[in-house]
């Protein structure tokens, strides 16, 4: 008996032919996926790397990725087609982008992102944004220069804007799905677009020159409500957004000095508090927000040495951002009437009861909901200069 | 299993056959009184050969006693036998005292034995197995006409091997010298480093035809009596015609021979089989081989060098950790890298994904025939290396470093990341400082490369379990093999993973030394601490 199971043990690596063993060359390494829809149907863009051309030492000048398209009634069915072209079976294990068509968004994203979530073979940890005012295709189509692989290239500058700049708000896919399920939360997702003439963009001409004529861009913020497109932020709301939902983590914003002029203050750190209330009934949040934050540039005639310079450069600071905050509030209750800071979830947090009861007409309640918006801002350093040098030479 | 275990039977029978035809011969072993019939049994019985010497003179009163030197050539110390022996019996006691003495009328074997023979080691022999085992192991043998008596000179002397440096377990910081093939030698070398009474050795011998010495040393009090015992009881179940090498002794005693991790602690340092001593280890010596086993042995003592002691504990702590590290590159780095690219390529990260995807383009293998054929020729060099001559052995190096890491390459047959691999896996099953344990490293390698070719990380957990499983059943002479980790025991964990100075370590390991635990009595005054008011 015992000698029967040795054998078998030894036999079975041997015998199960290597189950799903996919040797690196038989894959193919797709790091951004677009879905746009066209006529009823899904047409999925997979955005895939030719890894010959990826190290070599001198460069051909051949494109280091490849485009396949595929229509189909569903995105697998699509995806599967590819295989039609392309002669390695798309891997998306190491997706970085998902870019949506606008006009798929518009209609709904949820159904097209159900494939991605289930498959196992993807991991969630990638980036989605909304193709604005084109498709996803032609977002995919362009070249790059600094990291070659386009994905790569949107992948890092969307985390690195995400990190210094605060209108921008990288959504990953589990995030998205988090708010699309969410009660209290609607979705937002950050716009891609791609600037110049869109025919030069995939050609060898876009990487040659030192200005390339065609760019990608990251704009604002898209609003959802539910899971469809309603409309775009502006920079500036949506900074207020992301100053909400605490997605702000390094920024600078620029302030007007006392008298006249600009300054420039570095938030180097931001700490919001959504707090949830019933008040008389009706619902009410509390945003309390601490910034910390550095005087990053000073373009007038202030003396810094005085504290209550500092204090005043606070002050102005806080109430700039509190309109800020108030007015991207307000377009979105007026115009959007999408709730996507999770003034909702905050209520459901704070009062569950009260919450059950309003829940069916949030929609309704969300336009009349009173925010308190408080900023705490501290300046802690003024970089290396006191004063600005601008004091010792003559402004004519 | 069934054919070698009925082979083996017939094998036992046939020696117990022969074991009693020894018997029988055992009554006639006596020696006679003729000293010719002596002497012409010795030669029937060595077969007349040309090492043996066989001397016959006459001494005494009148020259009337008849005398008989028999010895080995080249095992025997020809200038003390002429300076001691023969002109002691032939020259110098012309006309003394002893002269007189020396008549037939005495008994003439103690008179030699208690005033003539000006050598160390003497005694009487009686039997004629004794005598060929004497003869034979380099002593003089005297036999004298009209006794069933001889006596057995030990003045053995022959051509050997010096005390010379270690050569298998080098240290930079501590002593230099190393065992060499003879057996007391080899004791000496234990006892100038341990000069207690309690250091008891006892001897066997081993080997139906060999008669190889073997010697079991061991501090009593420290080191456990039911392993000495069972140490004891293992040596003497042996019952083989040659033992060659300490080896030998080990595969014969060792608790898990089928296991591929060696129960069984070897080395050639007499400084390290001090220690064991001293931790309540049992060391077998075995005549002929700077080998000397240590037993019982823990899977973490073949992680232990001499030299972590003799330096400061922070940088043992560290070099021992890289041990370990690097023993799991040697048995795992290549299963890894199977399995990360060819199942589990979500493990990567996209950089390193497409960078190593580019250099499989066109490579014709999948990754594990890659490996393989990488790990064996790898495999063939060394041992290529190891067995040729010294000076052609670089050569083999060179040969070896270019057609594997660059002609390969380029040739586009193996993809540059395996050669990598493959290096740095070979690079890390040198740093085991015992050579028995990185060999079962690079066995196991080739077993956890099948696994993760077949199920790729999942693979590779189900035999390190399997292995962690297998590690924790094993027993050397009783105790655990993971001990100290398995079973868990806090104190010992000061000379497991790290090292702490050796004023920390008041206790002997837990489960080796049951009887004596203590090292130092005072705690509080081992750390060393300058007088507190000194320098002001």
């Amino acid at each position: 008996m015992k000698k029967c199971m040795i054998v078998l043990l030894i036999l079975s690596p041997i015998l199960t032919g290597c189950w799903d063993k996919r040797e690196l060359n038989e894959l193919g390494i797709t790091l951004a996926i677009g879905i746009d829809k066209v006529e009823d149907e899904y047409q999925v863009t997979a955005q895939v790397v030719v890894p010959s051309e990826i190290p070599t030492k001198t460069s051909t000048g051949r494109s280091p990725v490849i485009l396949f398209q595929e229509k189909g009634e569903t995105v697998n069915e699509a995806l599967r087609k590819i295989t039609k072209t392309s002669p390695r079976k798309i891997y998306p294990g190491h997706l970085r982008m998902l870019v949506l068509g606008e006009d798929l968004a518009k209609e709904g994203i949820a159904k097209s992102l159900d494939l991605l979530s289930r498959d196992w073979e993807l991991r969630s940890d990638f980036f989605v944004a909304i193709a604005k005012d084109m498709t996803a295709a032609e977002v995919l189509n362009v070249r790059t220069t600094i990291e070659n692989i386009p994905a790569n290239n949107m992948f890092n500058s969307l985390q690195t804007s995400e990190h210094y700049w605060a209108a921008t708000n990288g959504i990953k896919l589990d995030e998205l799905i988090a708010s699309l399920t969410s009660d209290g939360t609607e979705a937002v997702l950050t716009g891609i677009l791609v600037t110049g003439d869109q025919e030069i963009g995939s050609t060898k001409q876009e990487v040659e020159s030192i200005n390339p004529p065609v760019r990608i861009v990251y704009d604002e913020l898209a609003v959802f409500k539910k899971d469809k497109l309603v409309g775009w932020l502006t920079e500036r709301e949506s900074r207020g957004y992301n100053g909400i939902v605490n997605e702000v983590q390094k920024s600078v914003t620029a302030i007007s000095c006392p008298e006249e002029g600009k300054a420039t203050i570095e938030i180097i750190q931001a700490d919001s508090k959504v707090k949830g209330k019933i008040n008389k009934g009706m619902p009410e949040v509390d945003i309390n927000i601490k910034v910390k934050g550095n005087v990053g540039e000073v373009e007038c005639q202030i003396n810094l040495n005085d504290l209550d310079t500092i204090v005043e450069l606070e002050k102005i600071t806080e109430k700039q951002m509190e309109e800020t905050i108030n007015m991207s509030i307000e377009t979105l209750q007026k115009q959007y009437k999408s709730d996507i800071f999770g003034f909702g979830e905050a209520i459901h947090r704070s009062n569950p009861k009260e919450w059950k009861k309003m829940k069916e007409q949030w929609d309704e309640e969300f336009p009349k909901l009173k925010a308190n918006v408080k900023v705490d801002v501290k300046l802690v350093h003024t970089g290396t200069e006191g004063n600005s040098f601008l004091e010792k030479i003559e402004v004519k | 299993m069934g054919f070698f275990r009925k082979k083996s039977n017939s094998k036992m029978h046939s020696n117990s056959i022969s074991t009693s035809q020894m018997m029988k011969t055992n009554l006639a072993n006596e020696l006679k009184t003729n000293l010719q019939e002596n002497l012409q049994r010795i030669r029937d019985s060595l077969g007349k050969s040309s090492d043996i010497i066989i001397r016959e003179i006459r001494v005494g009163k009148e020259e009337t006693i008849k005398a008989g030197i028999i010895y080995t050539d080249g095992l025997t110390d020809t200038i003390s036998l002429q300076n001691f022996i023969l002109e002691t019996l032939m020259l110098d006691v012309e006309g003394t005292e002893l002269q007189k003495k020396l008549s037939p009328e005495q008994n003439l074997i103690s008179i030699l034995k208690d005033f003539a023979m000006t050598v160390g080691e003497i005694r009487e022999l009686t039997n004629f197995e004794e005598l060929l085992t004497g003869l034979l192991s380099g002593d003089t043998i005297i036999l004298i006409d009209g006794y069933a008596q001889g006596l057995i000179i030990s003045n053995r002397h022959w051509v050997e091997r010096g005390v010379t440096e270690a050569s298998a377990q080098v240290v930079v910081r501590g002593p230099r010298e190393g065992f060499s093939e003879n057996l007391r030698v080899n004791t000496a070398l234990v006892r100038r480093r341990l000069k207690d009474p309690d250091l008891w050795m006892e001897s066997k011998i081993i080997g139906k035809r060999t008669k190889t010495n073997v010697a079991m040393m061991y501090i009593k009090g420290i080191a456990n009596d039911k392993i000495v015992k069972e140490v004891r009881l293992r040596l003497d179940k042996i019952d083989i015609d040659g033992i060659l090498e300490s080896g030998n002794i080990e595969e014969l005693i060792q608790d898990a021979p089928y296991s591929p991790f060696p129960t069984i602690f070897n080395t050639e340092r007499p400084d390290v089989v001090a220690a064991a001593l001293l931790e309540g280890r049992i060391a077998i010596l075995v005549d002929g081989t700077p080998f000397v086993l240590v037993v019982p042995a823990l899977f973490v003592q073949f992680f232990q060098s001499s030299e972590d002691y003799y330096q400061r504990a922070d940088i043992a702590s560290l070099i021992r950790l890289l041990r370990f590290f690097a023993f799991s590159i040697a048995m795992l780095a290549p299963a890894l890298f199977i399995a990360v690219t060819t199942f589990n390529h979500a493990m990567l990260p996209t950089g390193l994904l497409i960078s190593l995807a580019a250099q499989r383009e066109g490579a014709p293998f999948p990754a594990f025939v890659e490996a393989i054929i990488m790990e064996v020729t790898f495999e063939i060099l060394r041992e290529a290396g190891l067995r040729m001559p010294r000076t052609i052995g670089s050569a083999i190096s060179i040969v070896g470093a270019f057609v594997i890491g660059t002609a390969a390459v380029e040739a586009g047959i193996i993809s540059a990341a395996m050669v990598i691999v493959v290096s740095i896996t070979a690079i890390s099953s040198f740093v085991s400082p015992t050579y028995n344990l990185a060999i079962s490293g690079r066995m196991l390698r080739f077993g956890f490369m099948a696994l993760a070719a077949s199920f790729g990380l999942l693979g590779i957990t189900i035999g390190l379990i399997a292995l962690l499983l297998h590690l924790c059943s094993l027993r050397s002479f009783g105790v655990p093999y993971m001990s100290s980790i398995a079973p868990f025991n806090l104190s010992d964990q000061k000379d497991t993973f790290i090292l702490l100075p050796i004023w920390k370590m008041f206790t002997r390991p837990r489960l080796i030394s049951q009887q004596n635990i203590v090292r130092q009595q005072d705690s509080a005054s081992a750390k060393p601490q300058p007088p507190k008011n000194e320098g002001g």
